[in-house]
C-alpha cells in the first residue's frame, strides 16, 4: 500500500496539512525544526496514500510512496 | 496509487512564506510543464513581487519583467520565439491595476501565452495594500485600515468578465482552499499549456490564492475566508473556452 512520507525539516508549521487528512492520519507536534516551525508527524498505520497532503501542502513536505521500507 | 512526488523542476526549497498560495501554484506549474514534456521548452516570466520567489526555485530560463509589464514581456518572448512555451506567473496588482494596459492588450492580440494571475486580494511583496481590483469591500489592509469603502475606492472587479467579452482561446478562475479544488486548479493551467502547445491563442487562469501575512489570518483561516467570501465575489469555472465555443461561468 501507498503511504505518506514527510520531510518535516521543509515543514513551515501552517497546519493545513492537518485538516485535508480523510483518516486524521496527521498529527500537529509542538515540536520545531531547524528553522523553528512546528511540525507534524504521520500515523502510519492509519494513513491510505490518498495524497490529500501532497495536494494541499505549500511547501512540498510529503511524498507518497509504495510501502518498500519502514517509516517514522 | 501512483506515487507522488515534487516535480524534478523545483530545486529549492520554497521561499514564500508559510501558507502561502503561490508556493501551491509554483507546483502546479511545474506538474503540468514535466506531464507535458516541456521542460526544455520554456521561458518563464515572473513578476517584480511575489512571483519573483519562483526565479531561483525552478529549473527553467526565467525572467523577471519590470512589475506590471509580464504580459508585455511575455508577448514580446513569444513573437521572437514562437517555438518556446511561454509562461507569465503574476500577481493580481501587477496584472490587473499598475499591467492592467498590458494584460489587456496581450489577450486582445491574443497572444499564444500562458498567463496565471494570482489574485490574493493585495499587493503581497510592499505589504498587502489594497488592490483596486480585487480587494473586497470592507476587507482591512494596510491601507485601508477601517475596510475597503466603495465611497472612496470603488468595488472590485471580475476582471475575467472584462476579459471574457475580448476573443481568447481560453479564461479561467480557479482556488486553492481545498485538494479538489486544488486539482481543478491544476485542470485549467494544464489546458493553458495544452492551448500554447497546440498552437491556440492567449490563455489566462485566475488563482484565489491566499496571503496570510498579509491578511492577518493564519494559513487555515485565510483558506477559509477564501471558501466563504472570496469566492462569492469571483466565481469559480470557466469563463471562455474557445474550443468548446463556452462562454459561461460554472
Ligand atoms: C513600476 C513599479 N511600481 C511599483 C513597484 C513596487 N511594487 C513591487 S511589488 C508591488 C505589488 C505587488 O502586488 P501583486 O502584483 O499583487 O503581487 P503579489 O506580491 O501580491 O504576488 C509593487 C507595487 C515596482 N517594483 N515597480
Ligand atoms: S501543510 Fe506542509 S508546511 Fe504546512 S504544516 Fe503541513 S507539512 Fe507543514
Ligand atoms: S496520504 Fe492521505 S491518509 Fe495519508 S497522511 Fe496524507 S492525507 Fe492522510
Ligand atoms: S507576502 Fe503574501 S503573497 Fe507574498 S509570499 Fe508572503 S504570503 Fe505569499
Amino acid at each position: 500500500m501507498a503511504k505518506s512520507n514527510a520531510n518535516t525539516e521543509l515543514c513551515k508549521g501552517c497546519r493545513l496539512c492537518i485538516q485535508v487528512c480523510p483518516k486524521q492520519a496527521i498529527i500537529p507536534l509542538e515540536d520545531l525544526n531547524k528553522a523553528g516551525y512546528k511540525i507534524i508527524a504521520i500515523n502510519t498505520a492509519a494513513c491510505i496514500g490518498c495524497g490529500m497532503c501532497y495536494r494541499m501542502c505549500p511547501d512540498y513536505v510529503f511524498s507518497i510512496e509504495q510501502e518498500t521500507k519502514s517509516y517514522g | 496509487m501512483t506515487a507522488l512526488k515534487k516535480p524534478r523542476s523545483i530545486i529549492q526549497p520554497v521561499s514564500f512564506c508559510a501558507g502561502c498560495g503561490h508556493a501551491i501554484i509554483q507546483r502546479l506549474i511545474a506538474e503540468c510543464i514535466e506531464e507535458l514534456g516541456l521542460q526544455d521548452q520554456i521561458i518563464a516570466c515572473c513578476d517584480i513581487a511575489c512571483s519573483e520567489w519562483s526565479l531561483d526555485a525552478l529549473d527553467y530560463d526565467f525572467i523577471a519583467g519590470p512589475h506590471g509589464r509580464i504580459a508585455a514581456v511575455a508577448t514580446g518572448i513569444k513573437k521572437v520565439r514562437p517555438d518556446k512555451i511561454v509562461y507569465a506567473h503574476a500577481g493580481d496588482g501587477s496584472s490587473y491595476v499598475i499591467g492592467l494596459t498590458e494584460t489587456c492588450y496581450a489577450a486582445i492580440r491574443d497572444v499564444p501565452i500562458t498567463m496565471i494571475v494570482v489574485n490574493n486580494a493585495c499587493l503581497g511583496m510592499t505589504g498587502g495594500q489594497m488592490n483596486l481590483a480585487t480587494t473586497l469591500l470592507g476587507d482591512k489592509t494596510s491601507s485601508s485600515p477601517y475596510g475597503r469603502s466603495k465611497d472612496s475606492t470603488g468595488h472590485p472587479v471580475d476582471m475575467l468578465k472584462l476579459i471574457q467579452n475580448l476573443d481568447v482561446q481560453f479564461a479561467a478562475r480557479g482556488a486553492l482552499f481545498d485538494p479538489r479544488h486544488i486539482e481543478e486548479t491544476k485542470r485549467y493551467i494544464k489546458k493553458g499549456f495544452e492551448n500554447q502547445v497546440s498552437k491556440k491563442g492567449f490563455s489566462v487562469i485566475e488563482v484565489l490564492s491566499p496571503c496570510p501575512t498579509n491578511w492577518n489570518l493564519s494559513p487555515v483561516d485565510a483558506m477559509k475566508k477564501i471558501r466563504e467570501e472570496n469566492t462569492k465575489v469571483f466565481p469559480l469555472g470557466i469563463y471562455v473556452d474557445r474550443e468548446e465555443r463556452g462562454t459561461g461561468c460554472g
